[in-house]
């Protein structure tokens, strides 16, 4: 039996700029899989590859057992999409495309018709069917793009950064959502995300992507072992503060970068237990400590320690150039979404 | 292809491309709620073409005596063929834009990753500019009629019209589907709009050929839509006559040929994996 979702050396350039370098990618049977990164790190153009939207201009992939190039209309039978910025027709309600989408993947009319209202019920959007897309709310049209994707059942879906914009409550639903279908359908789910916490919650293995390649792979715990000891942030005094900083990570781990400059952190080697020692250390110096915070190992180290960067609040540091997003033009069209030029 | 507790679904057997007929049928059905929903698209198809007709007949109905004007019983009934088609025209633009649009906002991806018949995103369009072409040409018809311009063919020729404004659709939607499928631009499409307003009035639309002058004259005489215009008219100011109805489906047959294959061209062309 063949993988859900197989890549080796997937490859795309766009002119000079090289969006996709390299990616491998082997997905499981069943499992969610999560592709986490930053802005213009290459997850929706890895995405746009495995759906058939985009051709790879290196390596390949196949996505339930068929290639994405030679068989894409194989491909296309195989899977659900909810793409990052695909606008739904504001101008029909959901009942309307999701038995357009059900026509479109070969199911018949009643079936159609059954499944759609199947499918607005787990969505919780039964009440809404009938009324026009464009007066949903951003929770509701996610939820629709959801329930869209899953039409004809397919049994390897997509979902492209699905709750970015939406309000906690309304991820946390989604996220549900999501973990629901892949226990009760066995649907395997490659899920791209800026958040770590979407990540950690949801997937049950992550690849870590950066600048179009796999910089870390693993479930979260081992991918956080691998980052090893909690973090233990804290300040003392300004007068102690050199030698404090000096005599922690000579005797309880290695240094790490602090917050702010005022703050020590140091990676505690022997764990949680090690705190009330480090407390004792510093009374002995004469410090007198101010505050103190343990952090557990978190995907942002993960992805601090393969980058050299810290993840979260990276999307405003332009860490890229400013490639993406707000150079876009201003929204146009009656459905007030935007995406980049159509032109070919 | 689903695992334990899915619903089991009717999908057609891999390999197979989804029905044409029924994916035509369901992107037809879209095309035409975007009409209907959208009024404000096409109702100035209806209205402007009236209003141009009205203004003309007020100032230009004495031309009708003239020498060389053809043999109608009222410029109204000259007229008609002119704003019939001149409303076909316009509201054609709609689906052009649509699809364009659907570009633009990331549908058409929608169904580019669904193994949608891919000729279906373009016959559904021309079946929502036919529909619509069929409801311009018994309004514009009707109106006239009650203002007393007869078409002297009799029904036949009222169904040869609507045939006609039927085809003259799908020209036109051919030709903004083909554009909005090339640059996936709805401003680009919109922009050939004058591009057609400025044929149509460089034509026979609103005053005979014979009777005007110099390069006006010249092009108005090899602009196609002279030759529409023409062939319209003598199924409205004429008894009805087989070669006029052989001539007027035959000219808007090769508009849609011609446009319907640019249009099935640039499809084949976005279709392809970028
Ligand atoms: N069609 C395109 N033409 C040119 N460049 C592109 C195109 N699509 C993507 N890129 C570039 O490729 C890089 C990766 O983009 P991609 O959209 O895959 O990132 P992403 O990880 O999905 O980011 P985000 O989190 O912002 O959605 C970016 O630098 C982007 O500008
Ligand atoms: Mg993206």
């Amino acid at each position: 039996m063949s993988l859900p979702i197989q890549a080796a050396g997937l490859r795309r350039s766009f002119g000079d700029l090289v969006a996709v370098d390299g990616v491998d990618l082997e997905v499981r049977e069943g499992e969610i899989f999560g592709f986490l990164g930053p802005n213009g790190a290459g997850k929706s153009t890895t995405v746009r590859m495995l759906t058939t939207l985009l051709r790879p201009t290196g390596g390949w992939a196949r996505v339930a057992g068929h290639d994405v190039v030679t068989d894409a209309d194989l491909v296309r039978r195989s899977i659900g999409v909810a793409l990052q910025d695909a606008a739904i027709d504001p101008l029909m309600t959901g009942n309307e495309l999701l038995r357009l989408q059900a026509t479109l993947h070969g199911i018949g009319r009643i079936e159609a018709k059954r499944r759609g209202a199947e499918l607005l019920e787990r969505v919780g959007l039964t009440a809404a069917g009938d009324r026009r897309v464009g007066g949903y709310s951003g929770g509701m049209r996610r939820r629709l793009d959801l329930a869209l994707s899953l039409v004809h059942a397919p049994a390897v879906l997509f979902l492209d950064e699905p709750t970015t914009g939406l309000d906690p409550m309304s991820r946390i639903a989604l996220w549900e959502e999501v973990r629901s279908l892949n226990a009760e359908n066995g649907t395997t789910v490659l899920l791209t995300t800026q958040y770590l916490e979407e990540a950690d919650q949801l997937a049950g293995r992550i690849a870590i992507i950066d600048r179009g390649r796999i910089v870390s792979e693993g479930t979260p715990q081992t991918l956080k072992a691998q980052v090893g000891a909690p973090t233990l942030v804290l300040r003392v005094d300004a007068g102690h503060r050199d030698e404090a900083r000096a005599v922690l990570s000579g005797r309880f781990g290695t240094e790490r970068p602090a917050p702010t400059p005022e703050a020590i952190a140091v990676g505690l080697d022997g764990g949680a237990g090690a705190v009330a020692d480090v407390v004792r250390v510093l009374d002995e110096l004469g410090a007198e400590l101010e505050a103190m915070e343990l952090h557990e190992p978190s995907l942002d180290d993960v992805f601090a320690e393969a980058t050299g960067r810290r993840l979260e609040g990276a999307e405003e540091a332009t860490t890229d150039g400013d490639d993406e997003g707000g150079t876009e033009p201003a929204a146009e069209g009656r459905r007030g979404r935007r995406r980049r030029g159509g032109t070919s | 292809m689903s695992g334990p507790g899915a619903v089991a679904v009717t999908t057609p057997a891999p390999g197979r491309a989804t029905a044409l007929v029924p994916a035509t049928v369901a992107m037809g059905r879209r095309a035409l709620l975007s009409i209907v929903r959208q009024p404000a698209t096409w109702v100035p198809g209806l209205v402007f073409p009236l209003l141009i007709a009205a203004v003309n007949a007020a100032s230009l109905s004495r031309t009708v005596d003239l020498p060389g004007f053809p043999p109608v019983d009222s410029f109204l009934q000259f007229l008609l063929p002119a704003t019939l088609i001149q409303g076909v025209l316009f509201g054609g633009i709609v689906g052009g834009a649509d699809i364009a649009l659907d570009i633009q906002d990331g549908f058409f991806d929608r169904l580019m990753s669904s193994p949608v018949a891919r000729p279906a995103i373009l016959l559904g369009r021309l079946g929502g500019a036919m529909v619509l072409g069929v409801v311009q040409a018994l309004f514009f018809i009707g109106v006239f009629t009650l203002f007393g311009a007869r078409v002297e063919g009799g029904p036949v020729a009222v169904a040869v019209l609507v045939v006609v404004a039927v085809l003259l659709a799908v020209s036109i939607g051919g030709f903004a589907a083909g554009i909005g499928l090339r640059t996936g631009s709805q401003e680009a499409v919109q922009n050939f709009f004058p591009l057609v307003f400025v044929l149509l009035f460089i034509s026979s639309a609103f005053f005979p050929t014979a009777l005007m002058t110099g390069w006006f004259q010249w092009v108005a005489e090899r602009n196609p839509l002279s030759w529409m215009m023409n062939a319209a008219r003598d199924l409205v100011i004429s008894d009805l006559a087989f070669d006029d109805v052989v001539r007027a489906v035959g000219i808007a047959c090769g508009f849609a040929v011609v446009t319907v294959s640019f249009a099935a061209m640039q499809l084949r062309r976005r279709v392809r994996m970028p």
